[in-house]
């Protein structure tokens, strides 16, 4: 009898704590909550249904069925090659920039003096303003004036129109955006993934008579993989909605040239006021970004090693 | 006797081989640093110079690296003439409004997911880190509509209300794994004190927070001043611009009116002026700062 209450009491005492701590979670976490609700996934439904829709904000939406869809995906001509451009601006970027960031690690990680001040060198035009980079490249690529032409010029190299020529132009804003980055954080996240690099690693492949590329290729390489791979998904959404830099360093030209999806979007929405259309787009260009990122987590446990799991 | 002094000799020629071989590679790896340090330095050192020069000077068949006399007036000049102590002010207190409750909104919900059990609390944790797949597009237009539903449209609250709901699904993710990284024991030691759960997360995860905290405030502070689509779509009247706004607005105008005097030194000194307050945290934050990142990248 007496056995069978505490038992219960030590029940409900126990329930009580369970609640109190449910309660506790979902206080803290109530903002957030509010702001998931409020501003992600109400607003991603109502532009699921927006692509329904025609709407130009001042008359009510007018129900359409799939005429977006089909409108975007037969009649858009700017809606193929803007994601084609899209992908080739990521393509040429994400490669450089891990690359670069990397390079850049390892050479601060090297037992050199003044890494400090080097550090901060190559940290600070990540810290520039992306609308403030776009303009100060084009002063200093531009055409005729740019300090870049002038320094070709003179050494007889024939100097190209960089963001006025429609060749030059993406890869100029690749350079750009390389510049505003590379030293940034995730460089800085790189250095901090080599230094966490086991030192008794290193002396077991020594003993094993390893050289210094072997060493590289076969201890540093495979411990930075996780590394690599979490800039390398922040690294390819963040490169797809490329928008900023080309909206003030070329308008999206020359002729279209750097029209990239993002300002395609963009023209749509707040220039022509086609609410449903842009939603049409956004949602098929969010599609893509995530099976992209599904594609690369199925794809991760090919190369992604993780030190100290089976 | 002879075998010994020769694998002596041979193995000091070993030796100093490799000394040699790692002196060059030292010399490499100065030659590079230098090398790129003066490539990725070279921008900006053209911006300050651009931006002490008259526009003739940098137009001049043969460009200056220095000004021929340093035309300090450019920048009182650019202040004159467009409202950019304005914007910048404006900038600041967006900031001002935004961070604290990003900051605070961050660590309640990362607080929660460190440290309760609760039904639901790991479903909610994959649906927030998958939100940062969500491309903004997607969102912004609906939230658009929705504010200006709200008649938000030329106000702060578009820029500034939403901080105060989360604060971002990175900036939660990078406190978790940091309250995470603090051992228990200091939490249950304090509950024997009678402490609960809000003075446990003030008294003791918060003081230990701080290059954490640190760094997520000099994150949302870049965040917030470099950002540029939101102030853009939310603000068109000159005098509500940010500095990010501002300058673009410079740059618009001065590729349509073609006919007056260039101004690319005056915008070269926007650029700079616009730059100078996240580069000063930077150096004034950059111990803290550095440690955050990096506790950040360590634990994915």
């Amino acid at each position: 009898m007496t056995t069978a209450a505490t038992v219960s009491t030590a029940r409900r005492k126990r329930w009580t704590a369970m609640r109190r701590e449910a309660w506790w979670g979902y206080f803290f976490m109530a903002p957030w909550l509010i702001g998931f609700i409020g501003l992600t996934l109400g607003p991603g439904l109502a532009s699921l249904v927006l692509t329904l829709t025609r709407y130009n904000v001042l008359r009510p939406p007018e129900f359409i069925g799939l005429d977006n869809y089909v409108q975007v995906l037969t009649q858009d001509e700017l809606f193929y090659p803007s994601i084609a451009r899209t992908f080739y601006f990521a393509a040429l970027f994400v490669p450089l920039a891990i690359g670069g960031s990397l390079l850049v690690a390892v050479l601060l990680n090297s037992k050199v003096n003044g890494t400090v001040l080097f550090r901060t060198l190559f940290f600070v035009p990540s810290l520039v303003p992306v609308v403030a980079a776009a303009v100060l490249w084009g002063w200093l690529f531009n055409a005729d004036w740019g300090i870049v032409n002038q320094g070709l010029r003179a050494l007889g190299i024939p100097a190209p129109g960089w963001f006025s020529d429609r060749q030059w132009a993406l890869p100029t804003l690749v350079l750009m955006s390389l510049w505003g980055s590379v030293g940034g954080t995730r460089m800085i996240i790189f250095l901090a993934g080599l230094q966490g690099v086991p030192e008794e690693l290193y002396d077991a492949a020594a003993i094993d008579g390893a050289n210094a590329w072997q060493r590289a290729r076969h201890v540093t390489l495979p411990l930075m993989t996780p590394t690599i791979f979490f800039n390398l998904i922040l690294g390819v959404i963040g490169a797809l909605q490329v928008f900023t830099s080309a909206f003030v360093a070329t308008r999206g030209g020359p002729s279209y040239a750097t029209w990239f999806i993002g300002l395609h979007i963009y023209k749509h929405a707040f220039e022509y006021f086609n609410m449903g259309y842009a939603c049409t787009l956004a949602w098929l260009f969010a599609v893509v970004i995530i099976g992209l990122t599904i594609i690369q987590q199925r794809l991760s446990s090919r190369w992604v090693f993780y030190y100290g799991e089976q | 006797m002879m075998i010994n002094a020769a694998t002596l000799s041979a193995s000091r020629s070993a030796s100093e081989q490799a000394r040699r071989r790692r002196r060059i590679t030292r010399l490499l790896t100065y030659a590079l640093l230098i090398t790129c340090g003066l490539i990725f330095a070279f921008p900006l050192f053209w911006t300050l110079s651009s931006s002490l020069q008259t526009w003739q000077e940098l137009r001049s068949y043969k460009p200056h690296l220095i000004p021929a006399v340093p035309q300090w007036g450019n920048y009182p000049h650019l202040f004159q003439i467009q409202p950019m102590a304005r914007w910048m002010l404006n900038s600041f207190m967006i900031i001002f409004l935004s961070l604290p409750g990003g900051i605070l909104s961050a660590t309640m919900t990362a607080y929660a997911f460190a440290r309760f059990r609760y039904p639901g609390r790991d479903v909610w944790f994959i649906i927030m880190l998958g939100t940062m797949m969500i491309p903004s597009q997607v969102l912004l237009i609906p939230q658009y509509l929705l504010f200006f539903k709200f008649g938000w449209i030329n106000t702060y609250y578009p820029l500034t209300v939403p901080s105060w709901l989360g604060g971002g699904a990175f900036t939660i993710f990078l406190l978790r794994q940091f309250i995470m990284s603090i051992p228990r024991d200091l939490d249950e030691a304090a509950i024997m004190d009678g402490a609960g759960p809000i003075r446990i997360l003030w008294q003791i995860l918060v003081p230990l927070m701080k290059p954490a905290l640190t760094t997520v405030a000099v994150l949302g502070f870049l965040g917030t001043w470099n950002d540029f689509f939101g102030p853009f779509i939310y603000l068109n009247k000159a005098k509500l611009f940010t500095a990010a706004v501002g300058l673009q607005f410079l740059t618009a105008a001065e590729m349509i009116e073609t006919t007056r005097e260039p101004r690319d030194h005056l915008l070269m000194a926007a650029a700079a002026v616009m730059s100078l307050p996240v580069i000063l945290l930077f150096i004034l934050a950059q111990r803290y700062f550095v440690q955050g990142v990096v506790l950040s990248g360590i634990k994915m």
